[in-house]
């Protein structure tokens, strides 16, 4: 058996992509073949590998059977999600800070925040239906929730981690209160920050899913709700082949943003 | 000293009671009698309704019964998740090969929230219980193969170097070393996958289900039935934070001996 | 008399709780002085410095700089701590210039002082560069060159080359000197280090082990530079080296 080990990494390597390769396309073999050849399946419940791709690519022309293209649906998506998103990080990430610094704020807003913490975000749906309807407005609030707890979580605790000899040294210098917030917490707790905005995205973002289950008229998770009701895989499949793209892609656009804000800090 | 830590517990109690006293208050007094009334129940309905649930049904079960049916079909799906996360997981993370095979698909799957396979699933195992442990598992697996990959490879060099100088096998290697290096990464993953569990069950639930905290909160929005999607709510929040706690627990007990155990 | 009084410690008393670990402590530096104060490990030294510049309560006792308590923000202090204390999101230029930004220091000043620092502890080449990407003895001389930037009257390191290895420490130990007698600052500075103490020292303050008093007060009049093998420096070393062993 091999071993987590560098030994002449190129040829390995090699092998191990071949493997990769191999085990990929065996899979989508099978798949097939279970399918399109032997119809071991029905086309109901589970379309061929073929059939995904073609609706897939289709989808993005085509309107049937749901009523929008991919692209609508994608554009909708996000829209609400970055909507929610935004809110959720203007108001999160301050309040997180706030909170990790000023201790008396803290001592009167935790125990709130402390209350809304446990709950998911997916479980004010509801909540938000009834009293937005299910427009933008309810579900961006419902993901301004999920958002917001993240942000706060991580820019809490960013800045309650910052090393005191780091104060120590802002200190001596005569830093006021204000100087040494913005001048060395707020630096310090980036890290946990941004790590905090990319949690916050992807749950945000699996929030948006749900919520278009439940209640929408446009979206990448009302197009997989009903293809579901009308008996389409393919159009499903390639659905949460979309939200994974989506998803991974914002995930990706914070990371570099991430790297972009943090260069330097690690030795890279 | 002794004096001010009693003081500072003092002072943490008495302006937690003050803050949600406040809250409490503003609520009552937006909702008494006001249009946002008529949408919101006041703090006092909602906790007298929610005792009240604890021993009248909705539906079919009180609300004990409902946090219990959802509590079940979690520890399932989670038991069964984190049991074939954590052996995938540490045998990517210990056989180059296994993560040749396996990380790929891992890969595809791990950015498509869990949620989003409740359509899927639905056409698959029908609207009954399958679904529902299907979707919860993935959410429940998808986190512990992950963070029990990131432990099996972030196990120290050294020790492995001192094994094989011993004339350990490997197959013993990763049975002795590999995996309980592991153990708090795949601890903190099983921390964040309960939760993450649950907040599946819920959505599951809220988009098919005739009994469980998230049909309880859905069926309340249905009959415009605020008070229920709020005893709902709170019901699902505590759940959340025992679980949470639980965990917490278990894992300070289990791993003390470790650094990111704490 | 007093004029020349930079520091005047008076009945300085700190205790955690029931733990005293500063004992009425007296004492008084001239201005200019380099003070070195050594005593046993463990013995209070950080916290002296840490009360001294109020990062910790007093308990009882004054500090007085200039004949006036202690004002972080009116008073050019500079601290040096025996840990890392560079910020990881500045670049060393960026770092130098942090005690100048706070106090507000115009801009071709700031530039010329940075450039003269960075000169002396010879990371101007390095100035674009990050604390990560610097070995731990350029780290140091960055905090170093952070504190000097600022031209502090008063200047407190905690065994600043406590971490480095010998060779490193003379050199910075020199180099230490020469930005001192550049500058004119007063310096206490703590070490467990004897032959350091002896080597830097106007004058060499033993502390007792805890609850810590002031024990002897030494001057060090041995012409510099110094020679860690004359026959006067051993003489010296031995001496606080005997101080410190017999508590």
């Amino acid at each position: 058996m091999s071993k987590n080990e560098n030994k002449g990494p190129k040829k390995k390597s090699k092998k191990y992509i071949l493997i990769s390769i191999a085990s990929v396309f065996l899979f989508l073999f099978i798949w097939w073949l279970y399918t399109d050849v032997f119809k071991a399946v029905p086309a109901n419940a589970l379309p061929s590998p073929i059939k995904v791709i073609s609706t897939f690519f289709i989808k993005f022309v085509e309107t049937k059977p749901e009523g929008a293209t991919m692209l609508q649906h994608i554009f909708s998506s996000l829209q609400t999600t970055l909507t929610g998103y935004a809110i959720g990080v203007a108001v999160g990430v301050p309040l997180g800070i706030c909170m990790g610094w000023f201790d008396k704020f803290d001592m009167f807003v935790r125990p709130i925040f402390d209350l809304l913490r446990p709950i998911p975000g997916i479980a004010w749906i509801p909540v938000m239906i009834v009293f937005f309807g299910i427009g933008l407005m309810s579900k961006a609030m419902v993901i301004f929730m999920t958002a917001l707890i993240a942000c706060v979580v991580n820019s809490y605790s960013g800045t309650k981690q910052t090393l005191n000899v780091h104060l120590w040294v802002g200190r001596t210098f005569g830093a006021s209160n204000l100087e040494m917030l913005f001048r060395i917490a707020i630096p310090s707790a980036m890290p946990l920050i941004l790590t905090g905005l990319r949690v916050a995205l992807a749950a945000s973002w699996s929030a948006l899913v749900a919520a278009e289950l439940l209640a929408s008229n446009r979206g990448l998770g009302f197009m997989i709700q009903q293809c579901r009701v009308i008996g389409r895989p393919d159009v499903i499949i390639a659905g949460m082949i979309t939200i994974g793209g989506v998803g991974a892609l914002l995930t990706y656009l914070l990371k570099l943003l991430e790297k972009l804000l943090l260069k330097g800090r690690k030795n890279i | 000293m002794m004096n001010n830590r009693y003081l500072r517990v003092f002072l943490k109690i008495f302006s937690a009671i003050i803050s949600i006293g406040a809250f409490l208050l503003i609520w009552h007094i937006a909702t008494n009698g006001t249009k946002l009334g008529e949408l919101m129940p006041g703090p006092i309905e909602l906790i007298s309704s929610l005792i009240k649930s604890t021993y009248t049904n909705i539906g079919k079960y009180t609300i004990i019964g409902h946090i219990l049916f959802s509590l079940s079909r979690v520890l399932i799906a989670f038991t069964v998740g984190g049991v074939i996360g954590i052996l995938l997981g540490t045998a990517m993370g210990w056989y180059k090969t296994a993560e040749a095979i396996f990380r790929p698909f891992y890969e595809m799957i791990r950015p498509i929230p869990p949620i989003a396979w409740i359509s899927l699933a639905i056409l698959w195992f029908g609207l009954g219980e399958i679904m529902k442990y299907f979707v919860i598992f993935l959410a429940a697996f998808s986190i512990i193969t992950y963070n029990a990959f990131a432990g099996a490879q972030a196990v120290d060099p050294v020790l492995i170097g001192a094994a094989k100088m011993l004339g350990a096998k490997d197959s013993r290697i990763f049975r002795s070393i590999v995996f309980p290096s592991a153990v708090p990464y795949i601890f903190a993953g099983l921390h964040t996958a309960i939760s993450a569990s649950w907040a599946t069950v819920v959505a599951a639930e809220m988009v098919r289900a005739s009994e469980g905290a998230g049909w309880l909160i859905i069926q309340g929005m249905e009959m415009n039935n605020m008070i229920q999607i709020l005893i709902g709510i709170i019901a699902i929040g505590i759940v959340g934070l025992l679980l949470s706690i639980i965990m917490r627990g278990v894992e300070a007990k289990l791993c003390a001996w470790s650094k990111s155990g704490k | 008399m007093q004029t020349n009084i930079k520091v005047e410690v008076k009945n300085l008393t700190k205790s955690f709780g029931d733990l005293l670990v500063l004992d009425d402590i007296s004492f008084n530096v001239t201005s200019g002085e380099f003070l070195c104060i050594v005593g046993p490990t463990g013995c209070g030294k950080t916290t002296f410095l840490n009360s001294l510049t109020k990062l910790y309560s007093i308990t009882k006792g004054s500090i007085l700089v200039n004949n006036e308590p202690v004002n972080l923000k009116k008073h050019n202090i500079a601290y040096i701590f025996q840990e890392n204390s560079t910020f990881p999101w500045l670049t060393v230029e960026q770092n130098v210039s942090f005690g100048l930004d706070i106090k507000k220091v115009p801009k071709d000043k700031k530039k010329e002082n940075i450039k003269e620092v960075l000169d002396i502890v010879g990371l101007y080449a390095f100035r674009k560069y990050y604390p990560v990407q610097l070995s731990a003895s350029m780290v140091q001389r960055v905090s170093i060159a952070r504190a000097f930037a600022t031209k502090p009257e008063l200047l407190l390191m905690d065994e600043p080359y406590g971490q480095l290895d010998i060779e490193l420490r003379y050199k910075l130990e020199d180099e230490l000197i020469r930005l001192w007698k550049k500058t004119n600052t007063t310096v206490l500075f703590i070490t467990h280090n004897i032959e350091e103490a002896v080597y830097l020292g106007d004058r060499i303050l033993v502390l007792s082990n805890k609850p810590t008093k002031v024990k002897e007060s030494i001057d060090n009049h041995i012409p510099r530079p110094r020679s860690i093998v004359s026959p006067e420096f051993v003489k010296l070393r031995n001496r606080v080296t005997e101080l410190i062993k017999w508590w």
